[in-house]
Parts: structure tokens; C-alpha cells; sequence
């Protein structure tokens, strides 16, 4: 199995570092669990227009320690409705990232993408090739590569899917002896 | 192989002689804590049953669940979740521990922070434990895999020591001294690391004053933050820990990714100002600040230590009419004891609003501000919209702070009472 690679615009790059993402749809809202509520709520107070510009396959581009306090779930959920299909960050603080990767959310650790991207550039993200590249000015970036767990849950598309097939590994390995 | 305490506890739990940073493992947890809440325990019942056919979970004296956030309940749908939680609870074979305090510190006083014991939890503020000795890492999502069976894969992280030194000054509490390794070290500075935490002023400090420190290694990125035990720890300890191990201690030569050795000699007290715990400022240059209510609470503070110092600074006083100053100590049995030290009604003789524990002030669920109103607060964090509206802020610092600024009515330098208490009590503290 290989990662697919992601491909897509720029769809707001969040430019302060240590970004709190409950932000996204405002702590207030973090125990909705109603997708079309979050959604209605999701960038309300950066761009009430976000959600008719997005498109599915737009990424996210964050600073260092991207995720930082305590990052519940309802942002990247209501992220992932509206099409988005990944963060590339500076850094990524660990418990957003633990959790979202857990979630089978691709998220690329990237130093020098703030500053290389422009909302709304093709942006394409080659796991293989360990980089990511800017469509619009041809300059790529390494990744910071992901460890063999996280890639694993990321191409299984998430913490249940890859425990079941670890878990299925296991009982054959077991069976086998 | 010298270890660092991290590395022998993983060693012990994944039954292997030793491990090293970097080493992909699979570990047992000996404990497996979680909270109620939407999204989390309800979904980790439901998947282990309906996508795993995990019917009960295997030994069910690993876990524990808390009921401490909803609480008490306000609406039909969180005491649904409650009675879910319940009746899960009986089903397993699991206790359930309801109203007792927050989970975090009332882990501890049940006896889960067994020194050497390696501890899982889907919230990061478990890394509390590691006052006392025990590897308790936040996994988020990823506990289900305990849930699901016995085991967790993980890879070692690095360890990080941080020695502090000198002697903390006069009105300068743990808190102070955790926001200040933030502002030294760095937001990011020990992501996916962990950070063993030792020196003469850790020595010298209570246990409490070590959860509070332990609990918040998120802030500085920290999977967790441990601290090798002492007589305090085993003395807290004994007749309490769940399962007899060996304390865990780090070896003289272990090896660390960074050592960092922080002096707080000069250490005045801290404000942490908005939007994030990144930014620790010193609470002179914010002296004065008009602010409207005042948090004493949480599982980062609302502990004796902090109610005591509360009451040194608001003894025979009253707050500025009009402020409104919560007080909820971290579990019934603070509550209790405080009571019987008087602290309790030392603090509504000043006009105090006491609550019995809930995690729901330190999340704005209730004592929710409005639009232009402030807070200094000791709960764990202030982004804005955590305590109410968006356009409120949250200033955190220590609980004499929190105090001293409900009589101003303005941010407030608690040194001054701190003293005065101190001078009628026969002597400085």
C-alpha cells in the first residue's frame, strides 16, 4: 500500500505560530458533534465566505506548533466535510498531530512552507519523494518524514482500520507458529 | 545500558531488558484512564464493541473512568452520557468514580500514579501523574488500541532533563514556575519528547506544587514529564498504589537528548496574557489591568496549597463588589480537608463563590464571560472563547494572584498580603 500523494490550493494559510485550532469554529462550539452545525460555524470569524470557496482536495498551511493547546477534534471534522484533505505546517504540535493522524488525516510537517505559498496556490504533496512542491512557482520543500506507525495509520485511512489490520497480522502470525 | 526513567518503564512494560529513544515497542499499560466526554469514551465503547467484537475488554482492573466534566449535568443529553458511562462501567466490571474531583488528581488519590507504572488516558493532562513517578502519556484517539487489547504500540521518545535551581522567592508557586519554563524553553521545545524533571527546588517542593508543574508538560510540546520519587512520593504513595512495582529511578549516566538547567532565584510571579500559554509575561508589567472575575480551580491548581495561599491573601478582607471569584478545589477530598482547616469559610467571609469540583469552569461551560470581560484565572489555558465569549480574555497565573486581583479588581501583586499574612502568623513562610 503507498500514501496517496494530496494535490490542491491553498485554501487559508493560518500565519501565527502555536495556532490553537478550536479556534476554527470558536471554543464555544467544540461539543457540537452535528457536522452541517459545525460547518455553519467552521472560519466564521476569519472568512465567512470559506466554506462556497473551498473545494474538495484544498489543503491547509499552518506555522510552528501548528495545533498547539488542546486541540479537539470538531476543526479538522468540519475541515474534512468541506473537502479539505490535509495540513502542510512549519511544525505540528504533538497532540494535534497524534490525534489527527489517528483520525487518517494526512499532515505534512514542512519547514519553509509559510513563507512559499500565496492562498490559493497549487500546492502537491509527494510522500515518496518526501517533499512538497508549489505548483504555481516550482519550488519544493522536504518533509520531515513521517515514521513507519503514522504511515501506516494514514494508508490503512485511520487508527481502526490500521489496529484491524495489525490486529489480523498478529492472529496469522500467531496461527502460523 | 544506563536508561532514563522513561526508558526503564517502557523496557518493564513491552518485557524487554532495556530499551532506547527511538525504539518502536509494544507496551502494556497498567492503567487505562479516560473521562467522559462527547467523542471520546462513548465512540471508543462503540467502536471496540461494534468494529473490534470486543464485548468486554480484557482485565478490567486496568481502567478507570471519571465522571468529572458535566458535572453536575445541565441539560437531558449529559446525563445521558453519564448514565452510558454507568452502565459501561457495571457491564465491564470497571470503576466508575463520579463527583469525587477531577479525574486527574483524584487518579492520584485513589492510587493509579503508582511510581514506576506506565499509565494511558486519551487527554494529555494525565502527564500529572509523573509527579509521582509513573509514564502517563495522552494518547488521544490512539487508547483505543488499550481498549481493544492489552497492548499499545509506541515508539521511545527522547528524554529532555530540566534541573531547576536556587530558591523560589516569596509568592512565587509552582505555576509560576512551569510558565516560566515556557517562556525559557519554548512552546515546541521538547515536542514529542519527555522531560524528567528534577533539582533542589523540585526537592524542596510539595507534591501538589509537582502535579501542578507535571500536568501541563503539553505546553512545552511533552508527550509527559516524570519526576523520580522521593520520601514525599512514597510516603503519598503507600496504602494507595494500585499494583506493588519497584519505584523507577534514572540511572547517574542515562542519556538525554538536551539538559537544561533553569535558576528561579529571580523569579517573580507570572502572567500568562492571551491568546495562548505560550506567552508567559512577568505579572508586574500587567499590574493594573482591569479584570472582572477571577478562576481558582482546575486540575493545574485548586489544590490546599493554592486555596491556602487564596485565603493568606483575602483573611478578614473582601473582594471588589461586583468581582466575581470562583473557587473550586480539584477534588472532595481538597474540599474536605480545607474545610476542616477553615479555608473554606475564610474564603466566603470574603465574598468567594465555592463550588464542589468540576472540570466545567476551566472550559467556560459555566461562569461563562461576556463580550469585553476579563479573567486572571488558574485554569489550564487561554485561548479566546475558553471561559465565554470570544471576545473575553483570560489572564493565568498563580491562585494568590487570582486572590489579590478579586480585592483590587485589577490585576494585583500578591506579595504585599502574602507578607502581611505571613507577619501575623508569627513569622515569614
Amino acid at each position: 500500500m503507498s500514501l496517496a500523494n494530496l494535490q490542491g490550493r491553498v485554501a487559508w494559510i493560518f500565519e501565527e505560530d502555536d495556532f490553537d485550532i478550536d479556534l476554527i469554529v470558536g471554543v464555544r462550539n467544540i461539543k457540537i458533534t452535528d457536522l452541517n452545525e459545525l460547518v455553519a460555524v467552521t472560519m466564521s470569524d476569519y472568512d465567512p465566505g470559506f466554506a462556497t470557496a473551498v473545494k474538495k482536495g484544498d489543503l491547509l498551511v499552518g506555522g510552528k506548533n501548528f495545533g498547539y493547546g488542546h486541540p479537539h477534534y470538531p476543526a479538522m471534522r468540519a475541515m474534512r466535510h468541506l473537502g479539505i484533505s490535509g495540513v502542510i505546517a512549519e511544525s505540528f504540535s504533538p497532540g494535534f498531530f497524534r490525534g489527527e493522524i489517528s483520525m487518517g488525516f494526512p499532515l505534512a510537517t514542512c519547514p519553509g512552507i509559510r513563507a512559499a505559498v500565496q492562498r490559493w496556490d497549487e500546492v502537491q504533496v509527494d510522500w515518496a519523494k518526501g517533499q512538497a512542491t508549489n505548483l504555481r512557482t516550482g519550488q519544493a520543500l522536504p518533509l520531515q518524514p513521517l515514521s513507519s506507525a503514522e504511515r501506516g495509520t494514514l494508508e490503512a485511512g485511520g487508527l481502526v482500520p490500521y489496529l484491524k489490520t495489525r490486529l489480523a497480522a498478529q492472529a496469522q502470525a500467531v496461527g502460523s507458529t | 545500558m544506563p536508561q532514563t526513567m522513561t526508558e526503564k518503564i517502557l523496557a518493564r512494560a513491552s518485557g524487554r531488558a532495556s530499551v532506547k529513544a527511538g525504539d518502536d515497542i509494544v507496551a502494556k499499560p497498567d492503567f487505562v484512564i479516560a473521562y467522559d466526554f462527547p467523542g471520546y469514551t462513548d465512540v471508543f465503547f462503540k467502536e471496540t464493541r461494534e468494529e473490534f467484537g470486543v464485548d468486554k475488554v480484557a482485565r478490567p482492573e486496568r481502567f478507570v473512568l471519571f465522571i468529572d466534566h458535566m458535572v453536575p449535568a445541565a441539560a437531558p443529553k449529559e446525563e445521558e452520557l453519564h448514565k452510558m458511562t454507568r452502565a459501561w462501567g457495571k457491564a465491564q466490571g470497571v470503576p466508575v468514580h463520579e463527583r469525587e474531583g477531577i479525574g486527574h488528581q483524584v487518579s492520584a488519590e485513589l492510587g493509579y500514579a503508582t511510581p514506576g507504572a506506565f499509565a494511558v488516558h486519551f487527554d494529555g493532562h494525565v502527564s500529572q501523574l509523573g509527579a509521582f513517578g509513573t509514564y502517563a502519556f495522552g494518547a488521544r484517539k490512539g487508547v483505543l488500541e488499550a481498549f481493544v487489547g492489552e497492548t499499545m504500540a509506541l515508539t521511545v521518545p527522547p528524554t529532555v532533563k530540566v534541573e531547576i535551581v536556587g530558591k523560589l522567592q516569596p509568592g512565587v508557586m509552582a505555576r509560576d514556575v512551569f510558565h516560566h519554563m515556557v517562556r525559557v524553553m519554548g512552546p515546541s521545545s521538547c515536542a514529542f519528547k519527555v522531560v524528567e524533571l528534577c533539582g533542589p527546588v523540585i526537592d524542596e517542593m510539595s507534591i501538589e506544587g509537582r502535579q501542578t508543574i507535571c500536568g501541563q508538560a503539553m505546553f512545552l510540546g511533552a508527550t509527559t514529564m516524570l519526576i523520580a520519587p522521593d520520601a514525599k512520593t512514597l510516603d503519598y504513595v503507600r496504602g494507595r498504589s494500585k499494583i506493588a512495582l519497584e519505584p523507577v529511578f534514572p540511572d547517574p549516566d542515562a542519556v538525554y537528548e538536551t539538559e537544561v538547567r533553569i535558576d528561579v532565584s529571580s523569579l517573580s510571579p507570572i502572567v500568562v496574557v492571551p491568546p495562548s500559554p505560550a506567552n508567559t509575561r512577568d505579572l508586574m508589567d500587567y499590574v493594573g489591568i482591569e479584570v472582572h472575575t477571577g478562576y481558582l480551580g482546575s486540575c493545574a491548581s485548586g489544590r490546599l496549597e493554592d486555596l491556602r495561599a487564596a485565603a493568606d491573601v483575602l483573611r478578614g478582607r473582601r473582594i471588589k463588589p461586583g468581582f466575581q471569584l470562583h473557587v473550586v478545589p480539584t477534588s472532595q477530598a481538597i474540599m474536605a480537608q480545607a474545610a476542616n482547616e477553615g479555608l473554606i469559610g475564610c474564603l466566603v467571609e470574603a465574598g468567594a463563590f465555592i463550588s464542589s469540583p468540576s472540570c466545567d469552569y476551566c472550559f467556560g461551560k459555566i461562569a461563562t464571560m461576556a463580550d469585553g470581560q476579563r479573567a486572571v484565572s488558574t485554569g489550564t489555558l487561554n485561548t479566546p472563547g475558553r471561559m465565554g465569549s470570544v471576545d473575553s480574555e483570560i489572564y493565568i497565573c498563580n491562585a494568590a494572584v487570582v486572590a489579590a486581583s478579586a480585592l483590587e479588581g485589577c490585576i494585583a501583586d500578591p506579595r504585599p498580603y502574602l507578607a502581611q499574612a505571613a507577619t501575623a502568623a508569627g513569622g515569614p513562610k
